[in-house]
């Protein structure tokens, strides 16, 4: 191992709040090993070194002595044969490179990014030792935090955006109170940003968009006239003597057109949406159908069709107004448009109030509504959307899964015990270990667990001391879907851990590197202990499967479809594993330990993607500063569920609205 | 409801087209401005080909199909295998999502978890629908069976969103699919609708959707005016269509697939199949009755997104899934079962090839005056390189394709340039596309 001048010394403190690198989790390269991640992301200083003890992490290399001078010593060494002169390659000469700060955040980011995936210094050139490398990126990640946060926290960018198709049938749904699904034929929503699909930044529009909308408009109301119930919510006026059809066709616009664009409607709006009415009346259709084909016009409007708050003129930030906070909080918390309530606080200017905040975070994760939320976030954060879809169980093999019965309860414990966590603000940490889940009598059974008083319907249930059960990591729907179709896979899993729960997915392997000879489909994952064992000798394919199959090891009692078993054709389960920095991880229990131990790290990057969700968008630099201060917050709560939504409600990026100064800093990125 | 769901489409097509025209025997309609139009189509697989089972022996005129290509033995003399293309652009560290959104761009797509997501292109299909596409009731038709994967691979950098997508109108706007093929049906009948009072209702929603977005642009900044342009310009389109939608003018061609006598297309059920032969059958279909009517001439269609790992033990020995399985890593079985995967795709292209020919147009049938591409955006799997890329064109393009060969370019020859070819083919010639140098020789008739 090649020594650098700044490894000298290995007690300075480490940097970096860096989420990505694997390293910084489970100790290091050839016995290169940092923690500096864990460091990084602790609030303060002094419980950092709590934290570091139980986590048992080897001792991280000094990035502590690293400093700007170390980093352009570096970049000269590696990077200056292509990125300097007058036409540096990808416009960047080293020579001229500041120190990482908020005026050229984007440029160092973009750098961090290439190098941390081994695409630069290209295939062919002299390399950094993946200890340097990994000091580098652990430094400049630290350094561009700090000077993210040194300028106070900022809102970020906010970009109008469409409502995802999720979003728009539950909103048609409330606005017309239809039990009918106006999305079912819009096209799927990619993902963006924090992984969710209501990202602004992949929330395209296709011609085939504009042809559904129209068409789910008149399908709609066509079917709302139809119903007696929603009838009457939406026409709220009839003419009839004394009510011209004019004064009735106003009644309803003004009742419908602020509950469509979620705020006061413009005096002008509601004339045009007249003239609709008008315009169908004049070719002598009934005063049902006119008035139909105007809400139709409503409905196909961007003032419906995205989320549109109302501009930031000035060039300060400022408090978003009354309406488009009741908005983020019910596309946050519901998914769909506010409620009366929600629309009543708006208009009398209190949802900008700590308080009044509170207790409608408590009063809306109890309403049922919150279910679409749950569903929605741990669908996407766990990955289970995919199950049924993309990563279906082998129907030869796994048949049971195919019991509909079955099958809906597999799907909907992990959303169902989250809800539980919403609505009953219990700690956040049972998502790692819980001694309670949500059983049907079907899923039950499938546990082999014996439990009394359980049927058809989903419920919360205690679970047996000795079940191994409780937590994410152990649900049914989890352990398919980091399985192959046929069997199970300790690499899937321990990669869908680093990924999912710790946020520290493992980088691709570098392109120099000759396949390592995992494991795939057909192997029996004993084999591939062995194998791995034998491969540990190149340190360079050891250095990521080191950390990701011991994990993924842990769970190899609980088969492709999450039922207990002792062995596996035949073979004894050995569940037994070590991490590099000598933490053994013996079964499922001590799994879940060793992940409580690295709460903090879990914490954050729950934390993040919450934020992400909430804010509809991928996190900036600066974001990663309201991320430490509703971890902090989130501590002095004993890890409350409510807590962290509360947070994040109350965090200056989803309260306030950047100004017209903020905007062009962030558009000249 | 306002969808008119069990419309057969014979009769939109017989109240577009003119009555008397239909009446009339075949070669009197043949004048030269009632030639068949071009159609293209491009469909695209993903995880790559078993390499030592995919390219033909012997070139020219005299070649032998490979175990892989065997499906295609009575189409022979129709398609035309090109070995040796390459996708420059989409060289480099990562595996799919490049090679997906890359492989009709022939561009580097930007690497991003979305914020600034851009393919610096345009797909050659919509190279295509651009120039022609206003000729027909829908510019192209975007059609796969799986929708956009969820999330961002955060392991590489990407957001799915490119592995999802070989169709971009524009580098930030790639074309949401239709998965379901009911829906694909029914919109075919939509736009087929003749001009009746729907239409010009339609307009004038469509209207007052411009004036709110106008008044809403003037009070947004410049990012977010950018946004509303997007669904401007999507709604102007539709405008466009709907008004022009049953209008003498067209230079529409009357099709002629639908006369008397032929079997009416059965609607697809109205839920997505879940079997996946099933599904990709009835997409299609969907595909060839779109040409047969001439609903539109250009279309697209992913058998699965990028990385797919779609079960495939529905086949005769198969046990496993598309990506894991193209994973091979020369094991013998493995490679075993992703042949017999490659060769299960192979088919499903043929059975469309085997539709269209037996849809007669006149002497010709649709496939003659077709050019159905096959193809996919890695060759080997287990190594996911864009050289030597997996690529059959079927269809003669109306006499402008020189089928029946297998031609052998020297290594790394673009594969833009045979989408140069192509876009000639088409009617709708380029100087350049993307890294192209030239129309690929040998391939126009």
């Amino acid at each position: 191992m090649p020594s650098s001048p700044w490894q000298k010394s290995r007690q300075a403190e480490c940097l970096s709040h860096h989420r990505r690198n694997l390293l910084m989790q489970f100790g290091g390269t050839g016995g290169f090993a940092c923690r500096s991640g864990i460091l990084g992301l602790l609030p303060r200083a002094g419980s950092a070194r709590a934290i570091l003890l139980l986590a048992g992490l080897a001792p991280c290399a000094a990035a502590g002595d690293f400093t700007y001078a170390d980093a352009q010593s570096l970049l000269k060494r590696y990077c200056q044969t292509c990125h300097q002169g007058a036409a540096p390659a990808g416009g960047l000469a080293i020579a001229q490179l500041a120190a990482p700060g908020t005026e050229n955040t984007a440029r160092w980011t973009k750098l961090l990014l290439r190098v941390r995936n081994g695409e630069m210094p290209p295939k062919g050139m002299p390399a950094p030792p993946p200890e340097e490398r990994e000091i580098l990126l652990a430094w400049a990640d630290q350094a561009l935090h700090t000077a993210a946060c040194a300028n106070g926290l900022t809102p970020g960018p906010h970009l109008i955006r469409r409502l995802n198709r999720d979003e728009y049938a539950s909103t048609v749904r409330d606005l017309l109170r239809v039990h009918f699904n106006a999305g079912h034929a819009l096209p799927a929503d990619g993902a963006g940003g924090e992984g969710f699909d209501n990202a602004a930044e992949t929330l395209f529009l296709s011609p085939i968009h504009a042809e559904k909308y129209l068409e789910a408009a008149k399908e709609t109301l066509e079917y709302a006239s139809k119903d007696p119930k929603a009838r009457a919510a939406f026409l709220v006026a009839e003419p009839h003597e004394g009510v011209s059809p004019d004064q009735a066709a106003n009644k309803i616009l003004e009742a419908f057109v602020p509950r469509a664009f979620r705020r006061l409607a413009k005096p002008e709006e509601l004339e045009r949406y007249l003239n609709l009415f008008h315009a169908a009346q004049k070719r002598g259709e009934s005063f049902d159908r006119a008035i139909q084909f105007a809400l139709a016009g409503i409905l196909v409007s961007p003032n419906f069709l995205f989320h549109v708050e109302e501009p930031n003129p000035g060039p300060d930030t400022r408090p978003l107004d009354g309406y488009a906070m009741a908005s983020r909080l019910s596309y946050f918390l519901w998914g769909t448009m506010p409620d009366s309530t929600l629309f009543d606080l708006a208009a009398q200017g209190k949802l900008q109030d700590p308080a009044v905040l509170g207790d409608q975070v408590s009063r809306m994760l109890k309403d049922e509504r919150a279910r679409d939320f749950a569903e929605r976030f741990i669908d996407q954060w766990l990955n289970i959307r995919e199950l049924g879809r993309d990563i279906k169980p082998d129907e030869k093999l796994f048949p049971t899964y195919y019991d509909a019965e079955l099958q809906s309860a597999i799907r909907y414990e992990p959303i169902l015990f989250f809800q539980e966590l919403l609505s009953k603000d219990l700690p956040l940490l049972d998502l790692l270990d819980a001694n309670f889940t949500i059983l049907t009598n079907r899923l039950a059974k499938h546990y082999n667990l014996t439990l009394k008083d359980l049927s058809q319907q989903p419920k919360h249930a205690d679970l047996p001391t000795d079940s191994h059960r409780g937590g994410i990591l152990t649900m049914a729907a989890v352990l398919a879907v980091s399985s192959y179709p046929q069997r199970t896979s300790p690499v899937l899993r321990g990669k869908w851990i680093l990924e999912t729960v710790l946020g520290t997915p493992p980088p691709p392997p570098p392109a120099t590197v000759p396949a390592l000879k995992e494991e795939h489909e057909g192997d029996a994952p004993q084999a591939l202990r062995e194998r791995l064992e034998e491969h540990r000798r190149d340190p360079v394919c050891a250095s990521c499967h080191n950390r990701i199959d011991p994990l993924g090891f842990a769970l190899e009692n609980f088969d492709v479809l999450g039922r207990w078993r002792g062995n596996d054709n035949g073979k004894a389960i050995d569940n037994r594993g070590e991490l590099p920095d000598g933490t053994k991880i013996d079964g499922p229990d001590q799994l879940k330990q060793v992940l409580l131990e690295r709460k903090q790290v879990f914490l954050r990057h729950l934390t993040s993607k919450m934020l992400g969700y909430a804010l509809g968008r991928g996190l900036t630099a600066s974001d990663s500063c309201t991320v430490d201060q509703i971890l902090g917050q989130l501590e002095k709560e004993q890890y409350r569920t409510q807590a962290l939504i509360r947070g994040i409600v109350l965090s200056m990026p989803f309260r306030d609205q950047a100004g017209t100064m903020a905007n062009k800093t962030s558009e000249g990125k | 409801m306002t969808i008119r769901r069990h419309i057969p489409i014979s009769r939109r097509t017989l109240l577009r087209g003119a009555g008397a025209s239909l009446a009339l025997p075949w070669l009197e309609v043949m004048s030269a401005a009632q030639r068949p139009p071009v159609r293209m189509a491009i469909l695209y697989m993903p995880n790559g080909v078993r390499e030592d089972m995919w390219t033909p022996e012997g070139v020219g005129r005299e070649f032998t199909l490979s175990p892989t290509l065997q499906p295609l033995a009575d189409l022979k003399s129709e398609i035309l295998v090109a070995t040796n293309l390459w996708n420059q652009a989409t060289k480099g560290s990562e595996g799919h999502y490049i090679k997906t959104s890359g492989y009709l761009t022939c561009t580097t797509v930007s690497k991003t978890l979305g914020v600034d997501i851009n393919c610096h292109g345009i797909s050659m299909d919509q190279a295509a629908a651009k120039a022609v596409g206003d000729r027909t009731p829908l510019p192209s038709l975007e059609l796969g069976t799986a929708p956009v994967a969820t999330g961002v691979d955060t392991n590489v950098g990407y957001t799915r969103v490119y592995g999802s997508h070989i169709a971009w109108s524009g580098p930030t706007t790639p074309l949401a699919k239709e998965i379901n093929p009911r829906f694909v049906y029914e919109r075919l009948l939509r736009a087929t609708k003749p001009q009746t009072y729907t239409a010009k209702d339609d307009l004038l929603l469509l209207d007052q959707v411009q004036d709110d977005a106008k008044q809403l642009r003037g009070l947004l900044g410049a990012a977010d005016k950018l946004r509303l342009d997007e669904y401007l310009s999507v709604v102007r389109a539709l405008e466009v269509r709907v008004e022009r939608t049953g209008k003498a003018h067209q230079t529409r061609w009357k099709p002629r697939g639908l006369q008397k006598g032929t079997p009416e297309p059965v609607a697809p059920p109205e839920e997505t199949p879940k079997l996946h032969a099933e599904h990709v059958r009835l997409m299609l279909d969907m595909i060839a009755l779109a040409f047969q009517t001439d609903t539109t001439r250009i279309a697209t269609f992913m058998f699965g997104n990028a990385v797919s790992n779609e079960n495939f033990s529905f086949l005769e020995g198969v046990t496993g899934a598309h990506h894991s399985l193209s994973h091979h890593q020369n094991d013998a079985d493995k490679l075993r079962q992703y042949q017999l995967i490659n060769r299960w795709h192979v088919d499903q292209y043929a059975y469309l090839l085997r539709k269209l020919r037996a849809m007669k147009e006149g002497e010709s049938s649709v496939l003659d005056n077709s050019m159905i591409v096959f193809g996919a955006g890695l060759r080997d799997g287990n190594k996911h390189d864009p050289h030597n890329l997996p690529l059959v064109l079927a269809g003669r393009g109306g006499r402008r394709i020189a089928t029946g060969q297998h031609l052998n370019y020297s290594p790394d020859t673009p594969m833009a340039n045979l989408w140069m070819a192509m876009l000639d083919a088409f009617g709708t010639p380029v100087e350049r596309f993307a890294d192209s140098t030239g129309r690929l020789p040998g391939v126009l008739a």
